[in-house]
């Protein structure tokens, strides 16, 4: 299994670097396919030639395993890709990936079912992990990337607009702004909303603030009594300070 | 796409196609178990796909001609109960039927196919399964008192 996904990435990253935008691999969005029945496709002028880039394109045997591996109890399967690893890649290589993984996740989840079905253990489940893993990876590099990029071109991190505001009750929290189709004087709901406090407010606050800081100090407290029962129950393993 | 909470733009009539990268969206091929038509394939999907979704997602990402599809909820349980007597849910899921185009036909194969293990010659395996061997020779009755058990007679 690990040698037929690096085989088919491999395959997939090699030939990146020919063409613009292979057509067999370009998964850039899901459009809806119906509504243009009688659509002619543009086809950009290259000069180099079209290669296809997946390896197999058996259609639905890809939902299933090698059949050699079919009735095997352990299949064994490499490493998972670390961000470290990912961070080496270019944004089209990572897209190929994912679709990858994708289609893995898909073949692991019909035999953890099937498994389920017949009673049986799945085997190797470990590798279903590893893929979760290595797509949650590859979204966090992406996203260090956009918030990168975006920090250079407009300054904000995060891509939903949003500011601090209170509420009635004092407390200051961030106000994620949503998309409306009217501006928010007219929006009925919206304006019944209050984002201020009224001043009789102003000493559940430092009742507020007190007990958070109560909380910090036992916390802290607790901490260091643990500490002192520790150093009083086992002195030799104390760790020693470099003076 | 994603399935789960996922906040998507405000569309209005004008805006163009929502493109998405990384689709989260997985399928699973299921066992039917009532029997099928041969050209239908049973999925469980997200419940947030629709047949469009799946219709496009089996096209270009597998390249599979689909013809129609068709989608229902199966509802999940909520009648076990746990040591504590509260009620654990079994989660919903949304099955798609799909009808492959261009005449194709599908069978689920048996993904567990029952294969005969020979035990290397020095391993654990092979040395059990010779002790297990001799015990049940040594067992059987002998043959010349034609099933008649070892209770009776000297």
């Amino acid at each position: 299994m690990a040698a037929a996904l690096c085989r088919r990435f491999f395959s997939a990253v090699r030939v990146s670097g020919v063409l613009q935008a292979p057509p067999g691999a370009c998964l850039s969005g899901l459009t809806l396919n119906l509504l243009h029945k009688n659509s002619t496709k543009v086809e950009p002028l290259y000069q180099c030639k079209f290669l296809h880039t997946t390896l197999s394109r058996k259609g639905l045997e890809e939902f299933f395993d090698d059949p050699k591996n079919w009735g095997e109890t352990v299949v064994k399967s490499g490493d998972e890709w670390h961000a470290k690893h990912l961070r080496n890649k270019s944004n089209e290589d990572l897209h190929k990936l994912w679709y990858v993984l994708l289609k893995e996740k898909n073949m692991l989840l019909t035999l953890e079912q099937e498994a389920k079905r017949q009673s049986l253990p799945m085997p190797s489940p470990e590798r279903l992990e590893k893929v979760e893993k290595s797509m949650g990876r590859i979204n966090l590099v992406i996203k260090e990337r956009e918030v990168a990029l975006r920090l250079l071109q407009t300054g904000h991190e995060n891509p939903r607009p949003g500011e601090w505001r209170n509420d009635f009750l004092g407390r200051t929290y961030w106000y994620n702004s949503k998309e409306w189709p009217i501006p928010w004087y007219l929006n009925k709901k919206y304006n019944r909303r209050k984002f201020f406090y009224l001043p009789h407010v102003k000493h559940f606050i430092r009742l507020r603030i007190e007990q958070h800081l109560k909380k910090q100090a036992r916390m802290k407290s607790l901490e260091k009594k643990k500490q002192f029962l520790l150093q009083k129950k086992f002195p030799h393993l104390a760790a020693q300070s470099q003076n | 796409m994603a399935s789960g909470k996922v906040l998507y733009p405000l569309y209005q009539l004008g805006n163009p196609q929502l493109r998405i990268f990384r689709p989260n969206f997985f399928m699973t091929l299921v066992r039917p178990g009532v029997p099928q038509p041969e050209d239908t394939v049973q999925f469980r999907i997200s419940m947030q796909m629709t047949r469009v979704d799946v219709k496009n997602y089996l096209e270009k990402i597998y390249n599979v001609p689909v013809s129609v599809v068709r989608t229902r909820i199966q509802y999940g349980a909520n009648n076990k109960r746990n040591h504590k007597n509260q009620r654990v849910k079994k989660p919903d899921y949304k099955v798609a039927y799909v009808q492959l185009g261009q005449g194709q036909t599908f069978q689920f194969p048996n993904l567990f196919p029952e294969k005969e293990e020979t035990p290397e010659p020095g391993s654990i395996e092979d040395i059990q399964k010779q002790f297990m061997e001799k015990e049940r020779q040594r067992q059987t009755a002998d043959p010349r008192r034609g099933g008649v058990t070892d209770w009776f007679g000297l």
